[in-house]
């Protein structure tokens, strides 16, 4: 890995460890806390320039999110919401990477229930701590909390029946490898049901970074025909990329579908 | 201690390394450290606050074959 890469990676990492560290810390901190927000904003973090509504715990109903901590909702630093997108059944087993305050884990568990199982996988330590303690106030006992990178998944090939993620894969500097390591996880005929952002074909990386930075989740983001082709190239097929609303100029939050090929070694 | 990982979570975990191999329980010196070791390629993984930090970057490297031996 180069300097440079290993350099962004440590400036995602501490972007959301703030942000973990913010919320655990102090209510106020927070933009969004839950019950107090009747603008209906979400947030990207406590130290974001501005509020946006396009980004956060926003985007959940507020059914799920009256059943969770507030530190979970408040955590909640996301581009959509995956678990509704992913159509989760009972028994399943359900990955999330980049779990962060734990949201989205905790809201598989409740839709897999008791005889499935949901793993949420970050690199930020606070994030998990956070998480482990927001399971905990759940009382989830079907979730588990690991410190690795979506780069190098530490499960075994065909142990997972769902991937979610939630507006974390543009964070990555090896986009190919979080798509192999998927691919592999999943059991054939696995899926995944993911919120991303994704760039119109027509935006030049500069122009993308002029819309934002890497850890707005804007640099770093796949436009739609390179999202497809790499997650056809690590062999998914079924490929939905849906845009469902703007988040900076020629930028979408997108509900990302695919699925591995009952065919799939 | 090393109860902080359930059987269950165990069972599932693999090392990050491309060898994806099933971890064991503890270190190779002290099977009841909070530590988690690949089965394949000898790589140590503490456990902190009961979450397994399953990254390669922060992992302890296996031992040099012979290294204990060989240095002369």
């Amino acid at each position: 890995m180069s300097e440079q890469t290993i350099d962004l990676r440590e400036t995602v990492r501490a972007r959301y460890a703030a942000a973990a560290t913010a919320v655990t810390t102090s209510a106020d901190a927070s933009c969004c806390a839950p019950g107090t927000d009747t603008s209906g904003e979400g947030c990207r973090g406590p130290q974001a320039v501005e509020v946006d509504e396009n980004f956060g715990a926003a985007l959940y109903a507020n059914t799920d999110r009256d059943a969770l901590p507030a530190e979970a909702v408040a955590a909640s630093l996301g581009c959509g919401n995956p678990t509704a997108v992913a159509e989760l059944r009972a028994g399943e087993r359900v990955l999330d990477l980049g779990s962060g305050g734990g949201i989205d884990v905790l809201l598989s568990a409740r839709r897999v229930g008791p005889t499935g199982r949901a793993y949420g996988l970050d690199m930020t330590e606070e994030m998990l701590a956070l998480a482990r303690a927001n399971a905990a106030k759940a009382g989830a006992a079907n979730v588990e909390f690991l410190k690795g990178t979506i780069e190098a998944i530490p499960l075994p090939a065909d142990s997972i029946d769902v991937v979610i993620s939630n507006c974390v894969i543009n964070l990555s500097v090896d986009k190919p490898a979080v798509f192999a390591e998927t691919h592999r996880v999943l059991v054939a005929g696995g899926r995944i049901g993911i919120s991303d952002v994704v760039a119109d074909d027509t935006l030049t990386f500069d122009q993308r970074a002029e819309r934002g930075s890497y850890v707005e989740c804007i640099a770093g983001a796949l436009s739609f025909t390179e999202y497809r082709d790499g997650l056809a190239a690590a062999g998914f097929t079924d490929i939905e990329i849906t845009p469902t609303h703007q988040v900076a100029d020629g930028l979408h939050s997108a509900i990302v579908r695919a699925v591995k090929s009952h065919n799939a070694a | 201690m090393a109860v902080t990982v359930d059987e269950q979570l165990l069972e599932i975990l693999a090392c990050p390394s491309p060898d994806h191999a099933p971890l064991a329980r503890g270190s190779r010196d002290d099977p009841a450290a909070d530590a988690l070791t690949c089965t394949e390629c000898g790589r140590e993984f503490p456990v902190r606050d009961g979450i397994p930090v399953l990254l390669l970057d922060e992992a302890t490297p296996p031992a040099e074959p012979g290294s204990a031996t060989d240095g002369v």
